[in-house]
């Protein structure tokens, strides 16, 4: 596809249903929706990274966020938008928060030497897929080679 | 030590990803991860040493 093309598409064009179902999929499990594009290695070094950040900041006492904790009016409130971004990580934060892994509200745990480095990498997990996400929706729209 | 590893294993997670969604060609891609990775880890060496001579 030209740089004409693409910037037409880009400009006049709706994203297609495939583009949004690759983003979901992208969303979902990291990587996945470059590889159903064939975009092998990018779904490789995306999905690899995230996959490896997440888990990483799991096994460092990381702490997930969720909005339904026990706090209550502002606190409760402040929870959003690192929920916001834990959510990112897609089926990684959903299946951890199915089996309640990284979620507990423990004094000991938050006391870990690297807790705060744990909490990092599970943000920033979620909010690097997001960018791969962006990254293959635009692919599927062909607004990106 | 462990600080600077993990420093630099953020910086390398960062850098992969920026690199792989930016630019056009393969080149470009390296080029960008490679400038990415080393800015994140000066700028995180400098903070530190920053933050070390501060008294609070």
């Amino acid at each position: 596809m030209t740089t004409a093309e693409m910037e037409r598409v880009s400009n006049h064009e709706s994203a297609p249903a495939r583009a949004w179902m690759m983003g979901l999929a992208g969303w979902l499990v990291p990587g996945l929706g470059h590889l159903l594009q064939g975009r092998w290695v990018r779904a490789l070094l995306l999905g690899a990274t995230v996959w490896i950040c997440f888990l990483s900041g799991l096994s460092m006492g990381g702490h997930l966020f969720s909005v339904g904790g026990n706090e209550q009016g502002l606190s409760a409130l402040l929870q959003l938008p690192p929920m916001i971004a834990n959510l990112g990580s897609g089926v990684l934060y959903i299946v951890s928060w199915l089996f309640g892994v990284g979620f507990a509200d423990d004094p000991a745990h938050a006391a870990r030497a690297t807790y705060e480095y744990g909490n990092t990498f599970l943000l920033v997990a979620g909010l690097l897929n997001y960018l791969g996400m962006l990254d293959a929706f635009d692919i599927a729209a062909g607004r990106k080679a | 030590m462990r600080h600077f590893l993990v420093m630099t294993a953020f910086a390398l997670m960062a850098a992969v990803v920026f690199g792989t969604v930016a630019k056009n060609t393969p080149h470009e891609r390296l080029t960008y991860g490679l400038k990415v990775f080393l800015e994140f880890m000066a700028i995180g060496l400098l903070l530190s040493w920053v933050l070390y001579f501060l008294p609070f």
